[in-house]
């Protein structure tokens, strides 16, 4: 890709870049939010067209004007957000675009049999008939793989892919990738997660701010170097002093939420959390993390037990009068729970904050107090915005999250629940978010974080509980916490296993 | 209530079924691709005029049932162009449009045919009725089925061959994809707003040959506003038949019933009053059944997220 330019309105997402890649290589394509990495890829697969530039393959000049020319031409592209079809199976998801069939009807029975050998060749196994929607995310990535390679790619872009997963499948997909490559596949990941970039990647390009930076052999950068090139500055390494806990804040007890079958999806889940103390919640998604949230902030009717808040019960109490018992929450999905997509920057800010009376008075809002209020946010918290009338879901993920951060930390609450708080977000952003949830805590106030993220539940709380199957199924002090021990619990071991 | 007496009531119900399941299939198609449309009642007036001016003039059947399915076609055309290219709001785009044609139809009526009312003239042809040899002469089935036209069975095929298409073959699944994720369809090469484009129309022909029946199956005249509603009594058919064109079929008959039922206690009960049942049971139907239907569209959202 030569002199590749993207350009929005005013704003340059792609100045003038240039991309090369080999046959049977890795190339990690790095740079914080809004450095215009997934620009140059959506050109590169067609879903976007350059406003100046080309795009040569093996010497030809080519010219993409939608995904199926790519696809023509052997590209692939693993997206972040998922495109399956989840009511459907695995087999109809891979073969879509070029099904098998038999007369004039669609062959869904070949469709098995052609996953099968699909999944046999790349050694990516996988059960054909299973609903998607009923597979973890790890596999549903697995899917999209897997209809990539279907169409016979030989170029495979993944975008951001490790961002959902975890630890474990975060593993497996590095081998599958380092497996694809071996096998004469050419590979462009875009990522922030260095770490991943220094396991597998055999080049890096860097990218800031629509430009290109610098490229070079994985083998002659470092971690650092990468992030002082992608943030342009250097990022220092973070040390938290101990903290003595204060007085109790959260106290969860025998929480039971009953599931539609015999087992509960929370079974008798209990723990506590102290002002002055982050606690992290380490589990594998879907292990009923996202109820408990739903538990504690009153969007769902725990079956029996109690969650104090401060000494008062609020189980089954509504979600307002929650939050007025001191408790704010970063909801895990940004876009689904955490803002209205077409609000404005002004009317998300003030969620929650609308009864203060600099913002309304007797259910009038104040204009310019709501707009002092966000503009407050907004640069306190370095949320890149292009005015307040911009729409919430305009914002690039990492701003949008500094927006809701900023929104539940300014509550100051005496509970803040961050649920995957970094999620998909860059460096810059992550380390913002980091030392918001750590100032919290200096305040004396308590956070109780839960994260797929192992090394930022490991870097931040001071006390572990590990989730599986809606147990609380061991506790960990910081400094007694290791990947190994967690990651066992994760799985479903049992507590002796981990400390041994 | 004697035997002949049933078999009666579900003549009638077979021949009030009709239009509401052709309505119910172009409602479903929409809804299989994303599309709320609620212009099947302008779809199904416009037929019912047009098939019955044409009949008039030409008297042709075959030019009437292509009128009434062009109609049909030509409003889905309309809403497709509005509400699928330029996505404006689906509710605007159907109230309008259901608004319009009735409007339009009885202007039509009195500028074509200076009347007011309704069209009632003994040049105009019917639907041929079918008597089917061996079973017109079985007793109780003989009546039920007396005197259907080709359309009535004709529209238990369309059912069947919606069916066969949407969930057997490769382009039903991509038609099908199209409602389930459009984003995915699209990144996969699937022209989504064509199809979607093409599902409305296609809702349009069905509609219009629903429209076509009414006025030239059981009775053969065009009265204003004729339809009284049929468009969303079909909507309510595709609900609860989930969309599903065979599921659609027995919803279908359940309107159908209603209506029947309804024709039957005309005799009996005040006709303004029968006349409101099929509405009641819709409403009471979907009351009744979106409880059912929740837990699993509960799950569906959870999959999704």
């Amino acid at each position: 890709m030569k002199h590749i330019t993207k350009v929005y309105g005013s704003l340059y997402a792609n100045d003038d870049v240039h991309l090369t890649l080999d046959k049977g290589e890795i190339l990690a394509v790095v740079g914080e939010n809004g450095a215009g990495k997934s620009t140059l890829m959506k050109i590169l697969y067609g879903l976007e067209q350059p406003t100046s530039g080309e795009i040569y393959l093996n010497g030809q000049l080519q010219h993409f004007r939608s995904p199926h020319d790519a696809v023509n031409q052997k590209i692939g592209m693993v997206q972040q957000h998922f495109m399956l079809l989840n009511p459907c199976t695995v087999a109809e998801n891979i073969v879509y675009g070029r099904e098998p069939r038999k007369g004039i009807f669609f062959d869904r029975e070949g469709a098995v049999r052609v996953t099968e050998a699909l999944c046999e060749k790349y050694g990516l196994y996988i059960d054909p008939r299973r609903r998607v929607g009923d597979c973890p995310v790890g596999l549903q990535q697995r899917v999209e793989i897997l209809k990539v390679l279907y169409q016979d790619a030989d170029i495979i872009i993944f975008d951001e892919p490790s961002a959902v997963l975890t630890p474990q499948e975060v593993n497996e997909l590095l081998r599958t990738m380092r497996k694809l490559a071996d096998m004469g596949k050419s590979i462009i990941i875009i990522t922030h997660k260095l770490h991943e970039v220094m396991a597998v990647a055999d080049r890096v390009m860097v990218m800031r701010l629509g430009k290109y930076i610098q490229e070079m052999p994985k083998s002659e950068t470092s971690i650092q170097e990468m992030s002082y090139l992608m943030v342009g500055r250097h990022i220092v390494e973070r040390k938290v002093p101990p903290r003595e806990p204060t007085g109790r804040v959260l106290d969860v007890q025998d929480l039971v939420l009953a599931g539609s079958d015999a087992k509960n999806i929370l079974d008798h889940f209990s723990i506590h959390v102290d002002g002055g103390e982050i606690v992290g919640i380490a589990g594998v998604s879907g292990n009923g993390q996202s109820e408990l949230i739903q538990c504690l902030t009153g969007l769902l009717q725990p079956t029996s037990g109690k969650i104090l808040l401060k000494g008062q019960d609020v189980a089954g109490k509504t979600v307002g009068e929650i939050r007025t018992a001191g408790c704010a929450c970063i909801p895990e999905d940004r876009y689904l729970w955490g803002c209205a997509a077409k609000a404005s920057l002004t009317e998300t800010a003030i969620m929650a904050h609308q009864n203060r009376p600099e913002i309304s008075k007797r259910g009038l809002l104040n204009g310019k107090g709501a707009k002092d209020f966000t503009r407050a946010l907004l640069d306190g918290y370095d949320v890149r915005n292009s005015g307040q009338a911009q729409r919430a879901g305009e914002l690039s993920g990492g701003n949008i999250q500094k927006l809701i951060v900023a929104r539940e930390v300014e509550q100051h609450s005496p509970l803040l629940i961050a649920a995957e708080p970094t999620r998909g977000v860059d460096i810059g952003a992550m380390e913002f978010i980091h030392n918001k949830l750590l100032e919290k805590r200096e305040r004396g106030d308590a956070v109780l974080l839960i994260s797929s993220e192992l090394t930022e539940i490991m870097s931040l709380s001071d006390r572990i509980y590990v989730i599986y199957e809606g147990k609380a199924t061991g506790e960990f002090r910081k400094a007694d916490a290791t990947e190994e021990g967690l990651g066992i619990l994760m799985m479903g071991g049992k507590s002796h296993e981990a400390v041994s | 209530m004697n035997s002949a007496y049933i078999a009666s009531i579900l003549n009638s119900t077979l021949r009030s079924t009709t239009p509401i399941l052709l309505a119910a299939l172009g409602s479903a198609v929409c809804s299989r691709v994303g599309v709320f449309n609620i212009a099947l009642e302008a779809q199904m007036l416009i037929a019912s005029f047009a098939s019955i001016a044409v009949n008039y003039f030409t008297g042709s059947i075959l030019l009437s049932v292509s009128a009434g399915i062009l109609s049909g076609a030509l409003v889905g055309l309309i809403v497709a162009v509005l509400q699928v290219k330029y996505k404006a709001a689906d509710m605007v785009v159907g109230t309008s449009l259901n608004l319009l044609i009735q409007g339009g139809t009885t202007f039509l009526l009195y500028l074509i045919f200076g009347l007011r009312g309704s069209l009632v003239d003994n040049r105009l042809v019917s639907l041929a009725k079918i008597n089917l040899p061996v079973i017109r002469d079985i007793p109780f089935l003989g009546r039920v089925l007396e005197n259907l036209t080709i359309v009535d069975y004709l529209s238990y095929i369309i059912a069947l061959l919606l069916f066969i298409w949407l969930f057997k073959t490769v382009s039903g699944f991509r038609i099908l994809s199209v409602g389930i994720n459009k984003a995915a369809a699209e990144s996969l090469g699937t022209k989504a707003v064509r199809i979607q484009m093409g599902m409305v129309v296609l809702s349009g022909a069905l509609c219009g040959l629903g429209g076509t029946v009414l006025s030239m199956g059981q009775v053969i005249m065009f009265t204003e506003n004729m339809t009284s509603g049929r468009g969303f009594i079909a909507m309510a058919a595709a609900s609860l038949g989930m969309s599903h064109p065979l599921m659609t079929i027995l919803s279908s008959l359940f309107f159908g019933l209603c209506q029947g039922i309804g024709l039957a206690l005309q005799n009996i009960i005040k006709s303004q009053l029968t006349m409101t049942l099929p509405y009641i049971a819709t409403i009471v139907a979907l009351v009744l059944f979106s409880r059912q239907l929740k837990p699993s569209a509960k799950l569906k959202k959870q999959g999704k997220a």
